[in-house]
């Protein structure tokens, strides 16, 4: 009886508090507004530094947006890339769910291969402020082309390099080379006395193709051109040996990177184990600010010089990172169109970007804020960069491509701990990885 | 009266079964599924796909290796823990609540818990190197598939243990008298008069064990993550990555029908063992 009992009070207790927790205090809604008695649904990443920020500011968005359309705001949220995939997947499939979702760069073009979200005509543009108030580099990856454009820029998270300021004055080190040779010596001098030059995540899902890209890209080659995969050039296998090489036989990275996720090649950063820190955004200051190396390091732009070229060879891009950071996408499903517009308008204005980057850390994607950010010398470099990035090719097919890029770095692990490089094996997995790539941009429609 | 019983095992079995079997028939992508029904026909295309052109022997293989020796393993553990405290003694409760806790752990709780202990310069790595053992490299190449049966035997064992110790309390306390009274010597006993009791149940508990492991993905991918290393690309991995990660959802319902008729073999062999599948005349 007693459990029953139990299980009564706590039914009760929860139909109890669940209306309760449905109305938080919200500002009543001025009649006549056009969203009155309309909510809208916002998908968005899980912000795992900041919980209780996030909290707070779906709870602002939402009220502002009330007092400014009547409409609330509902946020969802997902915790790692496949929830994000699946909650679109289901949602696509059903015609129902979130009218905005908030997607990563890189899987834009995936998403605008579903055909499930609403592309941007100029009418659209202007409904969300125009499409000048956003600063150009960050528009690179909205569309295959200025006329089919699904995705407005949110937030630019583009991908630097912390640095030990300590470490490198003891060494006599000015300052970071702009080339990955440059890097990889200056790697080597600092590898002494238990620490290591470079900090890289070898067993992190993401970070790997985005070196084996970016030293490709610098080479000439964007790995897709046209409809052909290009991960079996020469550019790409020495990417590979580069990258692999710095574990097994340049040993200028902790073994046990091996392993290590994204977080983990922080942490060793953050514990004063190595001296740099490649292909982290600004995001990583806030552990780093309360690590042993706080007030202890800088960031600066990685090398764009390729590995094995002391220039940038003909036909090579530059590209200090990847066009990172997040896009707003309307889904062609839903109802309140135009109100979602709305919400992004107010979302990517000069003053709601302000507060997001000063929240979150997260640089704006406005171009009018952007400006006020760039005389400050403490994101100089992450400023810098997101002026450089450089968008991955706006395929369907790009996520397979992905997955197929880190295969490769997957697979050759084994091998790096016994010291070494084994070119037969990695020109092999480089083939599966082309047929692998070609046959996703085979189907690419 | 079967009525009720029929819609259920409709709605819940027959429904889904048929979608999957129909999507493995279709070319279902990124570029199709928004209407999925319109996604082009292309018969078996996934299945010959599916064998010719991705890693599903080589996962098939994987799979059922990792799942038998697992369920082998656990076998004589599961029995040794359920006799050792079948008899009773003091504190007998707080043990067998003990053996039980790998077996309540959520998957994705151990998997976290066994990755930070595998990790290169983790846990296992120290401790062995006590004992001269200097392996590091736990998660990625062949030791990955010794990792993967270890931490699943951790996990599994408390199953056997759980249908053995229920086998056990069966045996009519006169069983026991008997055999003392014929003065049977502690093997003899174990082996004439409680393991006939224990074949039953534990037939079953490993059955159980074998197509749980079959279909296990859980652990895999929160030990290994995505991409999985070679060693370690199970069926309900690769069934994943190729639905969720590539986007090829016919091909990926096609590796699920291929995974539906593994289970089904040993499924058919233990229905046919017990004639449960004979109903009642």
């Amino acid at each position: 009886m007693t459990a029953k009992r139990f299980l009564f009070a706590l039914a009760c207790a929860i139909v109890m508090a669940t209306p309760l927790s449905a109305c938080t205090a919200e500002p009543a809604a001025e009649p006549g507004l056009p969203g009155v008695g309309k909510t809208l649904n916002v998908l968005v990443s899980a912000n795992s530094i900041y919980p209780t920020q996030q909290k707070q500011w779906f709870d602002d968005v939402s009220a502002k947006f009330k007092t400014q359309t009547g409409a609330s705001v509902t946020f969802e949220t997902f915790a790692s890339p496949n929830d994000e995939l699946t909650k679109i997947q289901t949602s696509v499939l059903s015609s129902q769910g979130p009218d905005v979702y908030s997607l990563g760069t890189t899987f834009t073009p995936t998403a605008y291969a579903t055909g499930a979200f609403v592309e941007l005509t100029a009418d659209d543009w202007a409904k969300v402020g125009g499409r000048d108030r956003f600063l150009p580099a960050t528009l690179g990856i909205s569309g295959p082309d200025k006329q089919h454009e699904v995705g407005i820029p949110f937030t630019s998270r583009p991908f630097v390099m912390a640095y030990n300021t300590e470490m490198l004055k003891a060494a006599g080190i000015a300052k970071p080379a702009d080339t990955w040779d440059g890097l990889l010596a200056q790697a080597k001098t600092l590898t002494t006395g238990g620490n290591f030059g470079l900090a890289v995540a070898y067993g992190d899902s993401f970070d790997p193709w985005k070196f084996i890209w970016a030293m490709s890209v610098q080479a000439g080659n964007p790995l897709v051109n046209g409809g052909k995969a290009q991960l079996d050039q020469e550019s790409t296998l020495k990417a590979y040996q580069t990258y692999l090489g710095w574990l097994a036989t340049d040993k200028v990275v902790d073994p046990a990177a091996a392993g290590w996720k994204n977080a983990q090649a922080i942490a060793a950063f953050g514990a004063g184990k190595a001296a740099f820190l490649p292909m982290v955004s600004a995001t990583s200051k806030v552990t780093l600010d309360k690590s042993s190396v706080a007030g202890k390091y800088s960031y600066a732009i990685m090398p764009t010089i390729p590995p094995g070229a002391t220039s940038l060879p003909a036909g090579g891009v530059a590209a200090t990172s990847i066009l990172s950071g997040d896009n707003l996408v309307v889904a062609k499903y839903s109802k309140n169109k135009d109100l979602a517009l709305s919400l992004v308008k107010m979302l990517t204005s000069a003053e709601a970007q302000e507060t997001y980057y000063k929240t979150f850390g997260e640089l704006p994607t406005n171009a009018e804020y952007a400006k006020t950010l760039q005389s400050d010398p403490a994101l100089a470099a992450i400023v810098d960069s997101s002026g450089k990035a450089s968008g991955t090719p706006f395929s369907g097919a790009w996520s397979q491509i992905q997955l197929a890029l880190v295969n490769v770095v997957v697979q050759s692990v084994p091998n790096l701990a016994a010291g070494k490089v084994d070119q037969a094996q990695l020109k092999s997995l480089v083939a599966q990885a082309q047929t692998a790539a070609q046959s996703a941009l085979d189907k690419a429609k | 009266m079967l009525a009720p019983g029929g819609v259920l095992m409709f709605v819940v079995i027959v429904v889904p079964l048929a979608v999957a079997l129909y999507v493995s028939l279709l070319d279902l992508d990124q570029y199709t599924f928004r209407q999925w029904v319109h996604a082009p026909f292309i018969r078996l295309g996934n299945y010959s796909e599916a064998i010719q052109r991705s890693n599903l022997l080589h996962s098939i293989r994987i799979s059922v290796g990792y799942a038998t020796i697992v369920t082998l393993a656990t076998l004589p553990i599961g029995l040794a823990a359920a006799l050792a405290t079948q008899n009773r003694f003091r504190g007998r409760g707080l043990v067998r609540s003990i053996f039980l806790i790998p077996y309540v752990l959520p998957a994705f709780v151990v998997g976290t818990v066994w990755r930070i202990i595998l990790q290169p310069d983790g846990i296992a790595e120290h401790t062995l190197s006590r004992f001269g053992v200097s392996e590091d490299l736990w998660l990625n190449g062949p030791r990955s598939f010794w990792a993967l049966v270890i931490v699943q035997i951790w996990a599994s064992w408390p199953l056997v243990y759980l249908l053995a110790l229920a086998g056990l309390q069966s045996i009519d306390h006169t069983m026991h008298e008997a055999a003392a009274l014929d003065g049977t010597g502690w093997w003899s006993k174990l082996r004439y008069v409680i393991f006939p009791f224990l074949r039953g149940p534990v037939t079953l508990a490993m059955l159980i064990a074998f197509l749980h492991n079959v279909n296990n993905f859980t652990l895999p991918f929160v030990l290994f993550g995505v991409p999985s290393p070679r060693d370690v690309e199970v069926l309900p991995v690769l069934t994943y990555v190729e639905g969720f990660q590539n986007f090829r959802f016919g091909v990926s319902a096609a590796m699920a029908v291929f995974s539906v008729v593994l289970i089904a073999i040993p499924l058919a062999a233990y229905l046919r063992a017990v004639r449960l599948d004979v109903g009642q005349a």
